[in-house]
């Protein structure tokens, strides 16, 4: 009787296959760990680390990297599970103990990788069908993958070796032309994915963005919105006529400024895009007043750090720390308007951060506070 | 056992176990018993379902005395239609807010679909002429 694997027949099922799709998986866990990384701690950033304003697109180009790459992952996934699936079922299912140690070890590779393209997707599809944190899962199991990965790399190095930089042996021509024509399939699933998707971020490709979760000329004043104000429960309290911005803690002068007295000070334009986690991003052009110009006023050390608050009463991201490279910059505003017409109750009326290489969510919209401290 | 492959061990499980002990320590964000039905439900339905149905297709479309233009459209197929599915099912969709899924998906993938659908034919088209004149 043949054993299960030996049923698979299929010359893909092949070392020189795995190798090739392992050495490209390789590379994107790494470039979506990496980005993952920066992510996570450009969100939370321990009190020693102190990230640079610039350059301006950083975020957006790290975040459209993770989750675009991450799609294009999807594909390379499937088709090296497949090519290894008779190892699966492979007899005796454990020859010693390191091999089981091994087996465990894939168990978690394999399941670590589902985990964080598969939910990854539901997530920017805004399907939550769990019961976790997606930020704190995504975020843990990543070390599980990618160390997962790194032991699997070192075990398997020296197949890769083998198939791709010191193989000798002359592969016969049908059998190159059938792994050609596997790789090219899976290379092409790949690229239309990103073909699809990746416009909600690249601009130019918008119109052929036929897949992705957002649009980026899609929204109030043609700019996608993450967090609604009926969702933030401000739709009332931002059209209090009582409204003050106030700058307060560690300064010279204290302020309260109400809308028109903001509206008095000196404007400034700048051009700089929302830039999402999820992947997409959108540009606008956002006039307002200059956060290191109201820090001038209020008498504000240089090295202050400070708290925009909104108006909402709760929710993870109501406020959000602006450390001194990212106040200093004059690209940072609080901003008043976009394109020139107030901003949407939806984009942060009456006021709203807007600052360069900086995640969305802390880009912190109905801003009622500046806390210095 | 080299002191490369010792150093690649020790960073693996490093992570691991670092991974594994921050999804217990914030066990009430990551919710330990629902994040391992996932994990083990997603290694399941890939393993248990997935795999055999491409299986499956795999060893009808072998019949075909051409098989590898429909094996590869099917196959970019598939890949798109799952990267779509969570979108065309919009579960996502919120009336506060239409930038969140604002496209129409299921006829965007009917598009993609029908562009591969298009290019399969061709290729299977152009290759029985070739053949028939060479």
């Amino acid at each position: 009787m043949r054993s299960v694997p030996g049923r698979f027949t299929s010359g893909l099922h092949s070392e020189g296959v795995a190798a090739r799709l392992g050495l490209w998986l390789g590379i994107s866990f790494t470039v979506a760990f990496v980005t993952g990384l920066f992510s996570h701690f450009m969100q939370h950033p321990p009190t020693w680390l102190t990230w640079p304003s610039r350059p301006v697109n950083l975020y957006r180009v790290t975040q459209g990297l993770h989750v675009i790459g991450g799609l294009a992952t999807i594909p390379l996934l499937f088709a090296k599970l497949w090519t290894v699936y008779p190892k699966l079922w492979q007899w005796p299912p454990f020859r010693s103990v390191s091999h089981a140690v091994e087996r465990a070890l894939v168990l978690i590779l394999v399941g670590g990788a589902l985990f964080q393209t598969i939910t990854g997707l539901l997530n920017i599809s805004y399907a939550y069908l769990w019961p976790f944190s997606f930020p704190a899962a995504h975020y843990w199991t990543a070390y599980l993958l990618y160390g997962a990965l790194v032991i699997h790399v070192v075990n398997e190095w020296a197949k890769i070796r083998r198939q791709l930089w010191t193989k000798e042996q002359v592969e016969p021509p049908n059998e190159v032309a059938a792994r050609r024509r596997f790789l090219g399939t899976v290379a092409a699933a790949s690229g239309l994915t990103v073909l699809f998707t990746v416009g909600e971020t690249v601009r130019p490709l918008s119109g052929l963005a036929l897949l992705a979760p957002r649009d980026p000329r899609i929204g109030p004043q043609g700019l996608p919105v993450n967090k609604s104000a009926a969702a933030a429960g401000v739709t009332a309290v931002i059209h209090d006529p009582g409204y003050r911005l106030t700058v307060t803690g560690a300064v010279r002068t204290p302020l309260s400024l109400a809308y028109d007295d903001l509206l008095r000070l000196p404007q400034h334009t700048v051009r700089l895009p929302i830039s999402c986690v999820e992947g997409w991003s959108a540009e606008a052009e956002w006039s307002g007043v200059r956060l290191r110009d109201l820090a001038e006023m209020a008498g504000v050390a240089p090295d202050a750090v400070l708290t925009v608050e909104s108006l909402e009463k709760g929710g993870s991201y109501r406020t959000s720390e602006v450390r001194p490279p990212h106040w200093n910059d004059p690209l940072t505003l609080l901003a008043l308007r976009i394109d020139g017409a107030p901003l949407a109750p939806d984009h942060g009326f009456p006021v709203r951060l807007i600052a360069p290489n900086r995640p969305g969510v802390l880009q912190t919209k109905w801003v009622s506070k500046v806390v210095v401290a | 056992m080299n002191a490369s492959r010792l150093l690649g061990y020790g960073l693996g499980g490093g992570l691991i176990a670092a991974g594994f002990a921050g999804l217990v320590v914030d066990a009430g964000l990551t919710d330990p018993l629902g994040w391992a039905l996932w994990f083990g439900g997603l290694i399941a339905a890939h393993d248990g379902v997935l795999v055999p149905l491409v299986l499956l297709t795999g060893v009808a479309v072998g019949r075909l005395r051409r098989p590898f233009p429909v094996r590869a459209g099917l196959t970019v197929a598939a890949v798109l239609s799952l990267v779509a599915l969570p979108m065309v099912a919009g579960i996502g969709r919120r009336a506060d807010n239409p930038s969140l899924l604002p496209l129409d998906y299921g006829r965007n993938l009917l598009v993609v679909l029908g562009l591969i659908a298009l290019v399969t034919a061709l290729t299977v088209i152009a290759g029985r002429l070739r053949r028939r004149r060479g």
